[in-house]
């Protein structure tokens, strides 16, 4: 008896030890990881950066609305169920296109698409004769990514002049781009992967017979298309989508 | 006998400029009013508001300034158009409408010389404005030139049909 009580005890410690859980870092719930020293709390923020950083390793998904393909959710402007999509092909390198995004778009932008009566697809059109025009495009597309794609084409268009003539598209982003968003952008341009969807709006552009920049497009619900090419002022624009919200 | 003929040169090119400015002048006034390349159609309203968008994109007006030239020269074209065909107030016409194919032709080669990649908007319908439509502007113009000249000649002188010194000559 007083043999066997240690044998038992010792059998029921091994066996307590052998079913309790091995936790691991993956298992580790926020709450515990609260609890962890500094220096271990800020060893798993930086692997969580790391893992931000780091791009996809596919391209986003695309949407279809009301029959537009391939649309790329972060860039667009106002609701998918607004009775008008105004497709923008757009080169960033284009002087025409500076002007109708700097002054006319914005105004549709908080008149119509905040308003829920126009959804306004931004369509990358980079133009083979401008040689930034391409890489201006990926990294607007990465900015948009990362939820900063307003302020960067804003930031591209303002700028045009100064970094055409020199190509330091990345000098220009770092005033509206802070150096973590700026690493986040360079990994997703480097790893290429959302050049397809780029790619995939300049194929577009040509299948619609876009050859001139900015070409905006205009789609109604009963399938009305109407192509407008060139700088368009604000009044005419205004008119034009009022009189087709009108009918 | 040249000069009693109905048909001299100068009246041939008369009548050339007269037919052709007039048809080019007519069909683009229907074609920015009507707008047949569009199907469905659309109304004029929606037409003419297109058109001023046309006239945005050569970036020379305001767009105040442009819808009203949009509203006002389809129109204007129309009725200079059938002005000319019909010949009254000749002179004055064919001047009106030579200023008028002028200031088309310098908008043209302005936008080329400046690289504009826009549509003609000269029909209404896309057509990218290209060399050959600053050629065709061009064309239109010594047209339009030639025939005024010859009119304002023509003038002077009594027709061989109408008038006793005419069929005297």
């Amino acid at each position: 008896m007083i043999r066997r009580l240690p044998l038992s005890l010792t059998f029921a410690i091994a066996s307590l030890a052998a079913a309790l859980p091995v936790q691991t870092e993956a298992q580790t719930s926020p709450s515990v990881a609260a609890k962890q020293t500094p220096v271990a709390a800020k060893t798993a923020a930086a692997k969580k950066t790391a893992t931000a950083t780091s791009a996809p390793a596919v391209a986003p998904a695309t949407i279809t609305v009301n029959g537009i393909t391939d649309i790329d959710p972060t860039k667009t402007s106002g609701q998918k169920s607004a009775p008008l999509i105004m497709e923008v092909f757009t080169d960033f390198q284009c002087p025409a296109c500076k002007q109708l995004f700097t002054t006319t778009l914005q105004k549709v932008t908080e008149n119509y698409a905040n308003t829920g009566k126009v959804y306004i697809v931004h369509r990358d059109f980079p133009l083979q004769q401008h040689a930034y025009s391409r890489v201006a495009a990926d990294y607007a597309r990465a900015a948009a990514h990362i939820g900063k794609g307003e302020a960067v084409e804003m930031v591209l268009f303002q700028n045009q002049e100064k970094w055409e003539a020199n190509g330091d598209i990345k000098g220009t982003l770092s005033s509206v781009l802070n150096p973590a968003e700026m690493k986040k952008v360079d990994a997703l341009v480097e790893s290429k992967t959302l050049e397809p969807l780029v790619e995939k709006d300049r194929q577009l552009g040509i299948t619609a017979a876009v050859n001139q920049t900015p070409t905006s497009v205009i789609h109604t619900k009963n399938g009305q298309v109407f192509p407008v090419v060139g700088f368009v002022s604000y009044e005419n624009f205004k008119s034009f989508l009022d009189q087709l919200l009108a009918q | 006998m040249l000069q009693s003929s109905p048909f001299n040169f100068r009246r041939i090119v008369i009548w050339l400029g007269r037919l052709v400015l007039a048809g080019f002048f007519i069909y683009a006034g229907y074609a920015k009013l009507f707008r047949p390349d569009l199907t469905p159609r659309v109304p004029p309203k929606m037409a003419l508001t297109l058109f001023a968008m046309q006239i945005d994109s050569y970036q020379m007006i305001s767009g105040n300034v442009s819808k009203w030239i949009a509203h006002t020269l389809p129109l204007a074209e129309i009725a200079i158009g059938l002005l000319l065909l019909v010949g009254w107030q000749l002179r004055v016409w064919a001047t009106v409408i030579t200023a008028i194919v002028a200031g088309f032709f310098f908008v043209v080669v302005r936008a080329y010389a400046l690289g504009l990649q826009i549509n003609c908007g000269c029909f209404a319908k896309p057509e990218p404005l290209t060399l050959g439509t600053v050629f065709r502007d061009g064309a239109l113009l010594v047209l339009a030139v030639l025939m005024t000249v010859f009119v304002y000649q023509e003038a002077r002188r009594s027709h061989p049909w109408s008038t006793a010194s005419g069929a005297s000559r």
